[in-house]
């Protein structure tokens, strides 16, 4: 018997042959990129990106410096998006919002992320009492109305957490108690992040049910691999595809809340910028200065079309009908 | 013999990210009244999207670039849709591939045999309830009478697929089209379904279009048999002609391909080498050619057409191939 | 053909599978499938064993159970001297790699996200068989011997056709030098024409690796070319057992003896002359199966004793067993 089996003139469908071997993930972000609304949002997305990143180095002005002599302008050469009534440069004050909207976003989806995934994980892999704890713990947590949830950590906490900070810098004279401002931060963003999390853990959990069932799955036990090997190796990285598309979506609809709450003055309080507190502000004077209602808007609004948009083209990308 | 279905020169494409899936390109068949065609390939090949295009059953992303269907003289692609509907389940009958989804799980039986009796003959629902029994009895489903207030789940695989013949036969269709209806049957309910439809032909006189990819269960079935391959019909002939006289050297290939029960068992198969056809070309040379083991310098020249040989003129044999197989040199 | 009746690879006894399932709309009925009941033989070593059966006989439990990818509810697997159903998973692992499988869909049993030459490297990676440059000279080894080009290594298994995927599953089957591997119908999601080339390839393979399969299958034309031994299914039994020839010359048993009249042979004229034994009714459900012998209800040749108890499974010639109470 020769080395090979038989004569072959086997080849790759023809169709193939000299094209670049292409990984699904590959395969994905060419259909990615062949998506013009898609691609238009993952643009949006990455200037507001570097936007906030840049902040404090493309600012024409500080954020916070007021300038009384040139209240409420519009448009100018010197404040391309006009001044606020206390003489602030409303560009700057945007660029900031960015800045904000993006640093509770992100932190925001990553601790969703990071509990979702592990506990979802967790319950999908293991099965038994721990399912079943950990769905009721997210059947749980999906039934506390956000809102509300919001305006109780905001009455109860905020409040003694800000006197605590004053009394413990009055004391140590440590800086870290002198930014109160991290409070709003971090109680809006625990708000949200508790609230975020149990799309990501059902989600998962879905995927690793229906993956587990898999016959690589069953065909990675036949050879013996080792249960963490197949978790991470054969199952996770084949249920990422629908966990990115709700990340995605789930960054815009965190910009989104973060903004509203902030609208509510639960959020982030001024004189730190938030499109929320400013588009707040905008609103008492808008008849007289439309200006400081519509930039912070129009900004919201932009960013919120390009992340439904990126995420639309994350799901046809990476969940395609038929894909063998 | 009456001619009934006449396809001439059909070509189907389906629209895909990178360009067009060609599916079918340029086939030509006759159907004659009372007559079982088989049409045999493998999948991919053409031979279901063919039948689907012949009731415009066709998915959103294919397109019938040409071709005419003629049925019983009237070209079917020029008919309106609500016409086409009159012919379909009334003069010509479809049976699927599956028949665990091709019953709606909520209808009973009985209204889902009944529905082209009353809307192709106009009966009343009673009459088209008696009409069912009868027709339950036909297909030889035990105590067919009293089961018509049965739903799909209570029925097993191989009852489905009679309760499907009877709703194909319902309105004594002129034409019934089977796609691989026995395909997700065991073999010993195979042999049932087989016998049956052989016997309701007899009795009926319909003629049939049956596509399988098995060679074993059309020899016992069809008058004529037609081969495809990558969308083309590459041989067709005459049942016996074809399993005995192979002209086309995929047909020759896939008859010596096939293990049979009755071998001994020892040979050792012969293949076809290579991969299915790639068809996302249409190519201008024989879309064998990637694994034919005849071929020479013209099939890289000239896509064979479907041909008769001068020695075999009255036989209606007909091969699309530059090679002769038999005398093992061009032709 | 080697063939040495003392050298059992793997002893099945009395091999036993009942799952719990709920039926009814919402789950309201708790019942059993009888999926596997008191199978007991014997696989040879360097044999083919065929298996084959319809849908539903649990041909495939059979499988599954021998691998201890299901759990047995009852019986023993006997590979060499270790009772496979007596050990842990984490016991079972090392062994895995002398008992493989190779599956039915080559679609579904491969990773999407790994190219083909990482799946097949995978599993000496694991057990760590040997040195990563010697795993990759034993990649481009297998995929030599399946019959895959070298430069497809880096491939993904999308960009394959269903038999070169059937090909690279062997490959990774074959990557821990196993001794036994369940070919779970290797080739019946593949095209008529792909069919021809797995078959041949396995039984190569076998005979370079003197390898031993148990060879599932519905296709009794393909379980003719490819085993040396036939076990017939019905139900969660074995109906008869015998080598090749002889089951295919003189089947005692009435099930098998339908089951070959039923195969359509692909030649006109027999086709038209046959007389066909057509057996009559369905295949009844697993969940309540009948009693005494399962195949009773529809057997031309059942009388009293066939209702209620259930035939033994016996020996009648050197090497033909059978389970039937009219067969003498």
């Amino acid at each position: 018997m020769s080395s090979s089996p038989q004569a072959f003139n086997e080849v790759l469908p023809e169709g193939l042959e000299g094209h670049e071997p292409t990984s699904l993930w590959r395969d994905a972000f060419d259909r990615l990129k062949a998506n013009k609304l898609a691609v238009f949002g993952f643009i949006i997305v990455v200037v507001l990106l570097l936007v906030a990143i840049l902040g404090p180095f493309i600012t024409p002005y500080d954020f916070l410096s007021q300038d009384l002599s040139q209240r409420n302008q519009s448009s100018s050469a010197a404040h391309l998006l006009g001044t606020d009534d206390l003489g602030r440069d409303v560009l700057s004050r945007v660029i900031y919002g960015a800045r904000t909207a993006t640093i509770v976003a992100f932190s925001v989806t990553a601790v969703s992320l990071l509990i979702g995934v592990s506990l979802g994980a967790i319950a999908g892999y293991s099965g038994g009492r721990v399912d079943s704890a950990i769905v009721w713990i997210i059947d749980l947590t999906m039934s506390i109305p956000i809102l509300l949830l919001a305006v109780v950590i905001n009455v109860s906490l905020k409040t003694p957490v800000t006197y605590w900070m004053d009394d413990m810098y009055l004391k140590t004279h440590n800086p870290i108690y002198r930014e109160t401002i991290w409070v709003d931060f971090a109680l809006v963003f625990g708000a949200l992040a508790l609230i975020m999390w149990p799309p990501y853990a059902r989600l998962i959990r879905g995927q690793i049910l229906s993956i587990r069932n898999e016959n690589y799955v069953l065909a990675a036990r036949a050879l013996g691999f080792s249960n963490r090997r197949i978790l991470f190796r054969h199952i996770l990285p084949n249920g990422l595809g629908p966990v990115i598309v709700l990340a995605s979506a789930g960054l815009g609809q965190a910009m989104i809340l973060e903004s509203a709450f902030s609208f509510l003055g639960i959020g982030v309080r001024p004189p730190i910028p938030s499109w929320g507190n400013m588009i707040s502000d905008g609103l008492r004077v808008w008849r007289n200065y439309p200006h400081l209602l519509a930039a912070p808007a129009v900004v919201l609004g932009i960013i919120t079309v390009a992340f439904s948009f990126l995420g639309d083209g994350l799901n046809d990308a990476l969940n395609p009908k038929g894909w063998r | 013999m009456k001619l009934l279905l006449d396809v001439m020169d059909l070509k189907i494409r389906f629209r895909v990210r990178k360009g067009h899936i060609y599916a079918v390109n340029g086939v030509s068949f006759q159907v004659h009244k009372e007559e079982t065609l088989g049409i045999v390939g493998e999948s991919g090949c053409g031979k279901s999207v063919t039948m689907l295009s012949l009731l415009d059953l066709l998915p959103h992303s294919a397109e019938i670039e040409s071709g005419t269907i003629l049925f019983k003289g009237n070209d079917l692609r020029k008919l309106k849709s609500r016409e086409l509907q009159k012919i379909r389940g009334a003069e010509i009958g479809m049976i699927f591939q599956d028949p665990m989804t091709s019953l709606n799980p909520v209808l009973n039986i009985g209204t889902q045999i009944s529905e082209p009796l009353i809307y192709h003959k106009g009966m009343s629902k009673k009459d088209a309830f008696v009409r069912s029994g009868e027709l339950m009895e036909m297909v030889r489903i035990p105590d067919g009478k009293s089961r018509i207030e049965d739903y799909p789940y209570q029925l097993s695989g191989g009852m489905r697929q009679r309760v499907l013949i009877a709703m194909a036969i319902a309105c004594n269709p002129d034409l019934i089209i089977a796609d691989e209806p026995t395909t997700a049957l065991d073999v010993t309910i195979q042999s049932q379904i087989i016998a049956l439809v052989k016997d309701l032909k007899k009795k009926l006189g319909t003629s049939i279009i049956w596509i399988t990819h098995d060679l074993g269960v059309i020899a016992g079935l069809a008058d004529r048999v037609a081969v495809i391959y990558a969308g083309y019909i590459v041989e067709q002939a005459k049942v016996d002609d074809i399993y005995d006289n192979p002209r086309h050297p995929y047909t020759l290939g896939l008859i010596k391909a096939v293990p049979s029960v009755k071998d001994s068992g020892d040979r050792r198969l012969e293949t076809i080498g290579g991969v299915p056809p790639d068809l996302t070309i249409r190519p201008d040379y024989c879309p064998f050619l990637p694994r034919c083991s005849y071929a020479f310098d013209r099939c890289r020249l000239e896509n064979p057409p479907l041909s008769k040989t001068l020695e075999n003129v009255e036989t209606e044999h007909y091969f699309a191939c530059w090679f002769d197989v038999r005398k093992g040199k061009p032709r | 053909m080697k063939r040495d009746p003392n050298a059992t690879l793997i002893k099945v006894r009395s091999l036993t599978k009942h799952f719990p399932v709920r039926l009814g709309a919402y789950g309201q009925h708790k019942a059993t499938v009888y999926a596997l009941d008191d199978v007991s033989f014997n696989i040879f070593r360097g044999e083919t064993l065929g298996l084959v059966g319809e849908s539903g006989c649990g041909k495939t439990t059979v499988g599954l159970s021998i691998l201890q990818l299901h759990r047995p509810s009852r019986g023993e697997v006997w590979y060499e001297e270790i009772d496979l159903t007596k050990l842990k998973e984490a016991d079972l692992r090392p062994l895995r790699q002398k008992l493989q499988i190779v599956f039915q869909d080559p679609y579904s049993t491969l990773n999407p996200r790994m190219t083909v030459g990482a799946a097949i490297a995978e599993p000496m990676s694991v057990h760590r068989r040997c040195e990563k440059q010697q795993i990759q000279e034993r990649v481009e080894r297998l995929m030599d011997d399946t019959g895959l080009p070298m430069r497809y290594g880096n491939r993904y298994p999308h960009e394959f056709s269903g038999g070169q995927r059937q090909r690279i599953c062997i490959a990774r089957a074959l990557a821990c030098d196993p001794e036994f591997i369940v070919c779970d119908e290797p080739v019946s999601a593949l095209d008529v024409s792909i069919q021809a080339q797995i078959s041949n390839l396995l039984k190569d393979l076998q005979e370079k690796y003197n390898l031993t399969y148990l060879f599932i299958a519905h296709d009794l034309a393909v379980v003719k070319y490819i085993s040396s031994r036939i076990a017939v299914m019905y139900l969660g039994k074995l109906a008869e057992l015998a080598p090749r020839d002889m089951l295919f010359e003189h089947p005692l048993h009435p099930y098998t003896q339908a089951l070959l009249s039923a195969v359509p042979v692909p030649n006109p004229k027999e086709e038209r002359s046959r007389q066909q034994a057509l057996l009559e009714g369905d295949v009844p459900s697993s969940i309540s199966p009948p009693k005494g012998c399962r195949f009773h209800p529809r057997c031309p040749l059942a009388f009293e004793p066939c209702s209620d108890a259930v035939p033994d499974w016996r020996e009648v010639d050197n090497n033909h067993w059978i389970a039937c109470h009219a067969v003498k």
